[in-house]
């Protein structure tokens, strides 16, 4: 028998504010335990939560990036649960009013995959588990999360992978989050299911909480994809429940029994009033939006030529996104900028983290000016690329290291003068491919461009320096 | 009507502890909260908004830090403390 997987991803985005979502006390990462707190966000009696506007307002970003719908009301309820990572006893959470409902993420196999909603909360503070002992640090509790819950419309662990990526991308394009997975800014929760292939029916589901690398959502997706079929394969059937993925061992054990929702006791937060988000606000926010990376790539191709797969390098990161227009803007052909920050600049970059955070010394508008002189015909492709190679370096514009001779080309006559000088000095090439070792007029090239300082055309050279070598 | 176990049930979930004895006036008390809540819902003006009684919309705070509690203020009615955290007993 055959079985597909269903997947679902309930994904945690810890939003970019500078406070937590009920009070003033810093969102900052880090710093001595219990110091970024307040009554309010270790929840002592009688204080009143007030809501950051700012969190409305990436929320709404965030679900308008992904084609939702923003209702004209929303509002806060309390989730009940009793663990010591929440000092209340109850999250603030969002439960029939979220801020908002129905989008999706288009993946690049034309499928896409389906928002539920996205919702506010709070996030809670953080255990540290010590012999018989719970240490608790509520720095973290209070700090704004979106919540961004998909149907189960993933079908294989590439799909759930891209549906990852692609999320965190917009997230951070827009501006509203790091994402950062190793931090902590971004965790995923899947609910993950097995049907027979051509079922429509959903089969008993569980969940896999708290992961945070898509490496390991997809090792955790396989495992539990196979666990469940051996289940069924054997006749039995899969329970459901809350499950834990373990990284070292690549196997996934239970936490608790799904809770029923009727469990967390969700009721509205009677110290919050009704959310309401104005039409024109709403606007205000859409035309807040950066344009966005698959918008981008798309016109990539369209407008400027670029192949897909330069698109999709070029679109990953915002910054390098916004170096790329600067630097192709006025230029001849857009693909020269593409080639040189592809080629030259990413090997410079080796991570993707380096790559996300592009910091390199040369700035557009210098490459810009080097791919105008090849633009006007000043210099040459290799001359070019050796240039761009100082620039990285040192910083410096082009013109620190092209002298006015360098550009204007090579005229004919030191052209083929120095063509002759290549074939009269250097025999053994000469003979070597006189007796079929093709690759030896590179050699005589190269004497060619390194004494023209790299104005000579190379195609030209070789062109010339076979001429010689057939007339001799 | 409530029975003894959805008093359990809820008792469990509020991590209270309720002795056998304790049980029969709770279930009795429960009913007759139930029953009141079931006379506002049938009150006349039915349409109205009892979540939002008070009309109230966006009340919003701006985005900006103000200085959090002194550590040994916020951990000063905590049982137990160590290394700056609370300390609590390992629960499952």
């Amino acid at each position: 028998m055959k079985y597909e997987m269903v997947a679902g991803f309930e994904t945690h985005v810890e939003l970019s504010t500078k406070t937590k979502i009920f009070c003033g006390c810093t969102t900052q990462f880090g710093g001595d335990p219990n110091t970024h707190c307040c009554p309010i966000c270790i929840g002592l009696p009688g204080t009143l939560p007030k809501l950051n506007r700012q969190v409305v307002r990436y929320a709404v970003m965030a679900g308008l990036a992904t084609n939702c719908t923003i209702p004209e009301i929303a509002k806060m309820d309390r989730k009940n649960y009793c663990y010591p990572d929440l000092p209340k006893a109850y999250q603030i959470s969002q439960f029939d009013m979220p801020l908002c409902v129905g989008g999706y993420i288009p993946l690049s196999n034309g499928r896409k995959i389906r928002l539920t909603r996205i919702h506010i909360e709070e996030d809670a503070g953080k255990l540290i588990h010590r012999h018989g002992d719970t240490l608790v640090d509520y720095n973290r509790g209070g700090v704004p999360l979106i919540e961004i819950v998909s149907e189960p419309d993933i079908r294989s662990i590439e799909e759930a992978r891209e549906y990852v990526e692609k999320l965190q991308l917009i997230m951070r394009y827009i501006g509203v989050s790091d994402c950062k997975m190793q931090e902590g800014s971004m965790r995923c929760d899947v609910n993950i299911s097995v049907r027979e292939v051509g079922s429509d029916k959903l089969g008993t589901r569980t969940e896999i909480k708290n992961m945070n690398s898509i490496n390991f959502i997809a090792k955790a997706m396989e495992y539990e994809f196979e666990r469940q079929v051996d289940i069924l394969e054997n006749g039995g059937k899969v329970i459901q429940e809350t499950l834990r993925y373990d990284d070292v061992t690549n196997t996934t054990s239970s936490m608790r029994g799904k809770e029923d929702a009727n469990d967390y006791r969700y009721f509205r937060d009677p110290d919050l009033v009704t959310i309401s988000v104005s039409r024109e606000e709403v606007e205000e926010l859409r035309n807040l939006l950066p344009e966005l990376p698959v918008q981008k790539a798309e016109r990539y191709v369209s407008e400027l030529g670029l192949s897909e797969t330069d698109a999709a390098l070029l679109t990953k990161y915002r910054k390098i996104a916004e170096f790329y227009e600067e630097a192709s803007k006025g230029t001849k052909n857009p693909k020269t900028a593409a080639n040189f920050i592809i080629g030259q600049i990413f090997r410079r970059l080796d991570t993707e983290s380096d790559k996300e955070a592009f910091d390199i010394k040369v700035s557009a508008e210098d490459l810009r000016e080097l791919i105008k002189l090849i633009d006007d015909g000043k210099i040459k492709m290799n001359l070019a690329k050796s240039t761009l190679e100082k620039m990285l370096d040192t910083g410096k514009k082009a013109t620190e290291f092209i002298s006015e001779s360098d550009m204007g080309g090579l005229d004919e006559a030191t052209m083929i003068s120095l063509c002759e000088q290549a074939v009269e000095s250097n025999p053994n090439a000469v003979n070597d491919y006189k007796n079929g070792k093709e690759k030896a007029i590179k050699s005589l090239v190269g004497f060619v461009m390194k004494n023209s300082r790299g104005k000579a055309d190379a195609v030209a050279a070789e062109a010339k320096i076979k001429e010689l070598i057939a007339k001799a | 009507m409530v029975d003894r176990e959805e008093i359990l049930k809820i008792a469990t979930l509020s991590k209270l502890f309720v002795s056998e004895e304790e049980l029969p006036k709770l279930t009795t008390d429960m009913e007759q909260m139930i029953a009141f809540a079931d006379t506002i819902n049938n009150a006349e003006d039915a349409s109205t908004d009892f979540d939002n009684i008070n009309n109230l919309c966006n009340v919003l705070r701006e985005d900006e830090v103000v200085p959090s509690l002194d550590r040994d203020k916020i951990l000063g009615n905590a049982k137990d403390i160590d290394d700056g955290h609370f300390l609590v007993k390992k629960r499952a």
